[in-house]
């Protein structure tokens, strides 16, 4: 074991309950029970995440819209108090810095949340260019937890524990909310494609008391979710369900030579804002048509299971490579998602995908994987 | 760690195969803290019967809900049959690896050297322990 890998305040009961492993510099669950079983939990009734490791960063000052602006690609004036939006924060080519939620929680405060992997990195950016702003940019990833409900019925669960309707939230918001007595950010977002929420539970410093606190809330959680169908879930299942879902995963889908456009994620980008964020030019003239690379998704018609960097062939040819990929528990088919030149092959064409030598034949297909009517946030009820 | 099962009787490789030698065949798997590792098998691929592989040539690969493994033959020789069973029911590979679980089988070119290689049980023992 590594002993520079940074620990969640929930580590001492992953420790105890899962298998875990090093992740982005953490140590992390990978699984409690099994990966199969906690996706399913996800898609059929309910699932508790660990997502702690994720940069939490409050920003704040009289210039943090205009600051936030120069920074991240979405339109940072039309953010309301309480709401809040899925972006990117590009480098001057239009690459990806990273992928972030960005919550306004007050007139000039705002939460943003983005990838472990990526904290050191989007630190260092925002602290270079906070320089320019009267804006303060203050890391609380150690001072407040943070956990995702996620499930068909992660929603009556939240509504059980805090007494609050749940429909009163809409999807992106961000408001404070005490649920069974702990002081919360509840943010009515996640990363599997289901209802649910992903919660700051605040005042959970790395004391003993803090990660008591965080532990506490934690079994709550399992203990009120019990007739819920509620499932601790590890790393594993995130992955699984996020793609799955058709989610770009940083390092994987998207890095600093691929655009948002290009990554097909074009909600994260607005044009129609100032001043202009650093990549703008870049990534305009992307949206006008100028992309190199495409994102797509395919489902496997052969055996196999895809990974990451297979090259993906068209009637003979290789045109690009895979970024992610494994066993869709739902379809018990393997999926995966990968990068090829635009108008080269259209949904329903059968790829191939060169699975250490073997090609295996794939169908170009639309995400989510699953069928939005039966999973996911959209299903008829 | 502890409660990993290692039978007696069987050659284990660095990679975590085992091969256990019926008569002039050799009969290979993973070893049970192969699968334990790997957790959740969802797919095994293994090449061809007729294959000729020279030891520790890669022949198929595990798929786990986790990762992807290569798999290793410490043995070298022509594979001669392939445990189909595994297509429909990868799964048991992680409940009976030594037995319904087993791979394939190789009719060894070079088998005494081969196994020459390996480790026995104790050996094996040892050798996870220190991994």
């Amino acid at each position: 074991m590594n002993d520079n890998l940074e620990r969640t305040q929930l580590y001492d009961w992953h420790k105890e309950n899962g298998d875990v492993i090093p992740f982005a510099g953490w140590d992390m669950p990978v699984r409690y029970s099994g990966i199969r079983e906690e996706h399913m939990a996800v898609r059929d009734s309910c699932g508790v995440f660990d997502v702690s490791h994720m940069l939490r960063l409050w920003i704040d000052g009289p210039d943090s819209v205009e600051f936030l602006q120069t920074v991240t690609s979405n339109n940072v004036g039309m953010l309301k108090i309480n709401d809040g939006h899925y972006s990117t924060c590009l480098n001057k080519n239009g690459g990806t810095f990273d992928d972030l939620m960005l919550y306004r929680i007050g007139e000039e405060e705002f939460i943003w949340v983005t990838n472990a992997a990526n904290g050191a990195k989007i630190w260092n950016h925002l602290q270079e260019q906070a320089k320019k702003f009267k804006v303060k940019v203050m890391d609380k990833t150690k001072e407040v937890a943070m956990i995702a409900v996620q499930g068909p019925n992660a929603l009556s669960l939240l509504s059980k524990m805090s007494g609050k309707d749940m429909d009163e939230f809409d999807r992106f918001t961000c408001n404070p909310l005490t649920i069974a007595g702990y002081d919360t950010y509840l943010c009515r977002t996640g990363y599997t494609g289901e209802a649910g929420a992903e919660i700051l539970v605040l005042n959970c410093p790395f004391t003993n008391e803090g990660k008591a606190r965080a532990i506490g809330f934690w079994e709550e959680l399992l203990s009120q979710g019990a007739e819920f169908g509620i499932r601790p879930c590890g790393l594993g299942a995130r992955d699984s369900l996020r793609l799955e879902a058709g989610f770009v995963l940083y390092g994987h889908e998207l890095d600093e030579e691929t655009s948002p456009i290009e990554a097909r994620i074009p909600y994260a980008v607005k044009f129609k804002v100032e001043p202009h964020y650093f990549g703008y030019d870049v990534v305009q003239s992307h949206k006008k048509g100028g992309v190199k690379k495409t994102r797509i998704g395919f489902v496997m018609i052969d055996r196999g299971i895809p990974r990451e960097k297979y090259p993906i062939l068209f009637n003979g040819s290789e045109i690009g490579i895979t970024t992610s990929g494994g066993l869709s528990p739902i379809l018990d088919k393997g999926i995966g998602m990968g990068y090829v030149p635009p108008d080269t092959v259209e949904i329903g064409d059968v790829i191939e995908i060169d699975i250490k030598g073997r090609h295996r034949r794939a169908e170009v297909t639309k995400w989510p994987f699953y069928n939005p009517d039966k999973y996911g946030e959209t299903r008829t009820r | 760690m502890g409660d990993t099962e290692i039978k007696d009787g069987l050659f284990y490789s660095a990679e975590h195969e085992w091969v256990r030698v019926e008569g002039d065949i050799a009969v290979i798997g993973i070893t049970d803290h192969a699968q334990d590792a790997l957790h959740e098998i969802t797919f095994v691929e293994i090449s061809e019967v007729g294959t000729v592989l020279k030891a520790n040539g890669e022949c198929g690969l595990v798929e786990s809900m986790k990762a992807s493994s290569d798999i290793f033959t410490p043995i070298a020789g022509e594979i001669i049959e392939v445990n189909t069973d595994l297509e429909d029911a990868p799964e048991t590979v992680n409940e009976d690896c030594y037995g319904k679980g087993w791979m394939f089988k190789i009719k060894p070119s070079n088998l005494k050297a081969d196994l020459a290689a390996l480790m026995d049980g104790n050996a094996y023992k040892a050798f996870i322990e220190s991994e």
